[in-house]
């Protein structure tokens, strides 16, 4: 009967209750020390050769699951990462910004007539920044202006009449313009976004409740949910490698030097020459964000609306849009 | 690790999908549900006091439910603390929830307990049991039924109620205000979001009071105790706030759906979406087309004093009323802002975001309402009846 044995317990089983007490006590000062201790940064300790990084014998190997992440690296510790040097950052009020006349203010210039629509940019940042498969920090959206006109000597033919494409294709590179007036940041009901005095706006994954309002507030639609982190997620100009003194990866890696990272508040800078001597455009200046993204060489059509009349979006990343249904 | 990326797949999305539908929808029962109830002691209607606890036991309910949905809808709801640690006031709009919530709950829980405590004291008094103890515990020891004490008690319900009123207009006013801020959608950004969410509200309260006053009283209490010209005063009400609700559309119609008085993104979206689009039937059709429906039906004194009639014309009204929060919430996200053509969206059945979310929160809502008819003294014959029968 389990009722018996249960009343007559072993005697060999019994310990004192002293003795419980400081085992428990040890064993939980032994297990809570790795987090009692400073942490350092330190690589893990996995050999590159491992198969942990070789796809093929690790099927669950996904890019951001990287085995040779360590939990103890401080990778995950967003207030270091983010902001090393404990700029001043700013919530709402942008103006301050200015009147504190900071050292630097970082810009990009993307000089659209040396894009050649390579997508490497789009590429860089998936792999810098471990941006989950089916969202972008930037990307580049081809569009087509003008029109297919008659021509006796045309290469089209249809119906009987030729005509000839007097088209031209534009390939427009797009991220966060990390605004002087960001509606992102000023929306945010928890204070979880921010743009830093150097200019970049970047947002806290430990902070973020995902409530989604700064992604509906972007006009550039530059902010996106992240399916891994369940935090709102965006181009955060590559800061860690900024703060290094490195440029952005789709800085690095762009083929024609179509992108160009800068401090526009250095006069020798390239991006503040570039935007001394070239005229150039925002996106949609119509609503007031002051973008620090500018663009050399885009039409003005492009820059303020999508209009299927004036230019054609031949490709673009935008999936889940039915682009057969025309907006007008 | 498995991949969920669920549907964020491409770079426009609905981003606030059914949930936050029915966010505004169930704060606006609550805004307007509160008004009918306080409609007697702000502004001594004493033929609306009959409805005055339905109303709280409604508002109380559904003002418990409607954080929730927000809370559903949140990706990281287990921060929601941080709204209360950091919230971003007075920039942010949606940090003014924590804010203004809270207030509010705790204004309905002691609307709730000065509106029941005589019935408590009566209850504690004559009932016997747990029923005893229970109502007994409600009173939180204030068991004065003088004159003086009922006196002042109505003076502090009188001030409940009224700066509840402010609170509802608050409460909706802001919701509203969290689209109309947003000026990258440009089918919400706009002034007028604000007094056409807040009029909205007080239309689905009234009809949901009306519904609620027939199906309850009707149904737990007995049919002749549905009292039809309380029932025709609230659909005389409910005819006036929807001439007024007709007019706002009327006027967001000119400032969004006519090229010639509105921008073009504003004009392209709206006629993509509205007309034509995928979104058409659910705003002429059940929209406007059933409001108006609801206000002839107004018109007929045969409908407004019989009990089928009114609750029909009630019905229209809420499932009105939840179409303008689709047609405003998801209409809205359907036009891209960086490319061409609409979104698509229809709402998943399963999961998160999804109708059965939806109906497990009016369940909820539901539960909670039928849990304070149980427990809290709001019917004269069911406190007969449970001093009869308790032990």
């Amino acid at each position: 009967m389990p009722s018996e044995e249960s009343q007559t317990p072993a005697r060999a089983d019994e310990f004192s209750r002293k003795d419980a007490v400081i085992k428990g006590v040890v064993a939980g000062i032994g297990m809570s020390l790795p987090l009692l201790l400073p942490r350092k940064a330190r690589a893990a300790n996995v050999p590159p050769s491992s198969p942990h990084l070789n796809p093929a014998a690790n099927t669950s190997w996904e890019g951001w699951d990287n085995p040779r992440l360590d939990v103890n690296d401080g990778w995950n510790e967003w207030q270091t990462i983010l902001n090393p040097n404990h700029l001043p950052i700013y919530h709402d009020q942008f103006q301050r910004i200015d009147q504190a006349h900071p050292k630097e203010h970082w810009v990009m210039v993307i000089d659209l007539r040396k894009c050649v629509g390579c997508q490497s940019c789009v590429v860089a940042c998936k792999s810098e920044n471990n941006v989950p498969l089916g969202v972008y920090r930037t990307w580049v959206d081809v569009y087509q202006t003008g029109e297919t006109v008659p021509d006796p000597n045309g290469d089209i033919v249809v119906n009987g009449s030729r005509y000839r494409q007097e088209v031209r294709l534009m390939n427009v590179p797009k991220l966060c313009n990390h605004c002087d007036n960001p509606p992102c940041v000023n929306i945010c009901p928890v204070m979880a976004t921010y743009k830093r005095e150097d200019g970049i706006v970047l947002v806290d994954p430990d902070l973020c409740i995902g409530c989604g309002t700064c992604v509906n507030a972007c006009p550039y639609d530059a902010r996106f949910l992240n399916p891994v982190s369940h935090t709102a997620d965006k181009c955060t100009f590559c800061v860690e490698r900024v703060d290094e003194g490195l440029l952005p990866a789709c800085v690095t890696t762009c083929v024609g030097r179509a992108r160009v990272f800068g401090n526009a508040n250095d006069p020798n800078s390239e991006v503040a020459l570039l935007l001394a001597q070239y005229p150039h455009v925002v996106r949609h200046p119509d609503f007031g964000t002051d973008p620090q993204v500018f663009y050399i060489g885009m039409s003005g059509d492009i820059a303020t609306v999508d209009d299927p009349e004036i230019q054609h979006m031949v490709f673009t990343y935008t999936s889940n849009a039915d682009s057969t249904v025309a907006v007008r | 690790m498995p991949l969920q990326t669920g549907s964020l797949l491409g770079l426009e999305h609905v981003y606030w999908g059914i949930l936050i539908v029915i966010y505004p929808y169930l704060s606006g029962l609550v805004a307007g549900s509160f008004i009918v109830g306080a409609l007697s002691k702000v502004f001594g209607a004493k033929q609306f006091e009959p409805l005055a606890k339905l109303a709280a036991i409604v508002t109380l309910a559904l003002l418990l439910i409607a954080a929730l949905a927000p809370l559903a809808d949140a990706r990281q709801p287990s921060r929601f603390l941080e709204l209360y640690t950091r919230p971003h006031v007075p920039y942010a709009p949606m940090g003014l929830f924590p804010l203004i919530w809270t207030v509010y709950v705790l204004l309905a829980l002691a609307e709730t307990y000065f509106i029941f405590r005589q019935d408590n004291i009566y209850l504690a008094d004559r009932a016997a049991g747990w029923r005893a103890v229970w109502h007994r515990w409600l009173t939180f020891g204030w068991r004065d039924v003088s004159p003086r004490a009922q006196r002042r008690e109505h003076a502090i319900l009188v001030v409940l109620a009224a700066f509840g009123i402010l609170l509802a207009f608050a409460f909706h006013g802001y919701i509203g205000f969290i689209f109309g801020s947003l000026k990258a959608r440009h089918l919400w950004s706009n002034p007028l979001m604000m007094p056409l969410f807040i009029v909205s509200a007080i239309v689905s309260g009234i009809a949901l009071m009306i519904l609620a006053y027939v199906t309850v009283v009707g149904g737990l209490v007995s049919r002749q105790a549905v009292d039809t010209g309380l029932v025709a005063r609230l659909m005389n009400l409910l005819m006036w706030t929807i001439f007024v609700d007709l007019f706002l559309d009327l006027v967001d119609f000119l400032n969004a759906g006519v090229q010639a008085y509105t921008t073009g993104p504003t004009y392209a979206g709206f006629h993509a979406i509205f007309m034509g689009g995928p979104l058409t039937f659910m705003y002429w059709g059940l929209q406007l087309g059933f409001l108006t429906a609801a206000m002839i039906l107004t018109f007929f004194p045969m409908v407004r004093r019989s009990r089928l009639g009114a609750s029909i014309t009630s019905l229209l009204v809420l499932v009105s009323v939840y179409a303008m929060r689709y047609d405003t919430v998801i209409g809205g996200q359907l036009q891209p802002k960086v490319s061409q053509g609409l979104v698509q969206y229809s709402p998943p059945w399963l999961g998160r975001d999804s109708v059965q979310t939806v109906v497990g929160v009016f369940a909820i809502a539901i539960l909670l309402i039928a849990l304070q008819l149980l427990l809290l003294p709001w019917d004269q014959t069911w406190i007969e009846y449970w001093t009869r029968h308790s032990r």
